[in-house]
């Protein structure tokens, strides 16, 4: 008998519990394949953009999250840039990337479709440090270091 | 975004058409808070707290006003996350072995998605031709 209760109160319990978070591990197991570390996640719609560290270099990288596969990204990594903070458009098609290059932190928009780099200008000049780019790709807001203190700029995008 | 209140790191809501903040009741402890992530239509709010010495991601509904804890298996700390603009699913950064990992967790049994503005529903109208 007390078997029986206390298969019915787990099974009570069970129903009962609340809806909880399920890791993605099909996922989770490509996203730690070929990488040493992974930091900075962007997630679109289906997309996720990070920064991948291999063979002691860091690399944005998007992960196509429906096919499970990464996405080429031509033009946006060069070996002579660190990339510090990344953010992906709810459709995949816009990234906006800070990376250091030449001792110059630059804020740039990357466009897949046309594998175009434009690097965005800073008014008045700061540091920019990271970067969040809305669903549409339309507006980003960048942290910028302007003369000591943090400051959060709005940039709208055409 | 992030911004000192009484010397705590406090997540604050602004909306940008005309420069309101919008009031969080939810979040009004547990701080210091930091990377704050929005769904299309900011009804979802991700963000990491402090409660107890340990950081947790949690999601904030301002639809209903209810927050749902996320803690992480192995008692992890997160270090960034990423709210998908569906409210769907969640990646996180966190620390493992002494590296950075990303993590994604599917919340779709938890949270119903916040679709982007204008797009039509699959659901047929009420006395619609089947």
């Amino acid at each position: 008998m007390s078997r029986v209760v206390l298969i019915l109160s787990i099974v009570l319990l069970v129903g009962c519990s609340p809806d909880r978070p399920t890791p993605r591990s099909d996922l989770n197991g490509l996203l730690r394949q070929s990488v040493s570390s992974r930091r900075d996640p962007s997630l679109g719609s289906r997309w996720l953009a990070s920064l991948g560290q291999r063979n002691g270099r860091e690399r944005v990288e998007l992960v196509d999250l429906q096919r499970r596969t990464p996405v080429p990204l031509p033009g946006l990594n060069r070996s002579d840039a660190q990339p510090i903070s990344v953010s992906v458009s709810a459709d995949g098609e816009r990234l906006a990337v800070v990376q250091q290059r030449d001792d110059r932190t630059e804020l740039l928009l990357y466009r897949r479709s046309v594998g175009a780099v434009q690097r965005l200008p800073l008014e008045p000049p700061g540091v920019p440090r990271s970067v969040s780019l809305d669903g549409q790709g339309k507006r980003l807001a960048v942290q910028v270091s302007r003369n000591g203190r943090w400051d959060v700029d709005l940039i709208r995008l055409p | 975004m992030i911004s000192e209140r009484s010397g705590r790191a406090t997540v604050q809501l602004r909306r940008l058409s005309d420069g309101t903040v919008s009031p969080l009741p939810q979040l009004g402890r547990h701080q210091p808070h930091s990377s704050p992530s929005l769904s299309w239509n900011a009804r979802y709010l991700a963000v990491i707290t402090q409660r107890g010495g340990r950081r947790l991601a949690v999601v904030a509904d301002r639809l209903n006003g209810r927050m749902h804890p996320l803690p992480l298996p192995g008692g992890r700390a997160p270090i960034r996350l990423s709210l998908a603009p569906d409210a769907q699913q969640l990646a996180l950064q966190v620390t493992d072995q002494g590296q950075w990992r990303v993590e994604l967790l599917d919340l779709s049994s938890m949270l119903e998605p916040d679709r982007p503005p204008g797009q039509a529903l699959s659901t047929p109208a009420v006395g619609a031709d089947p």
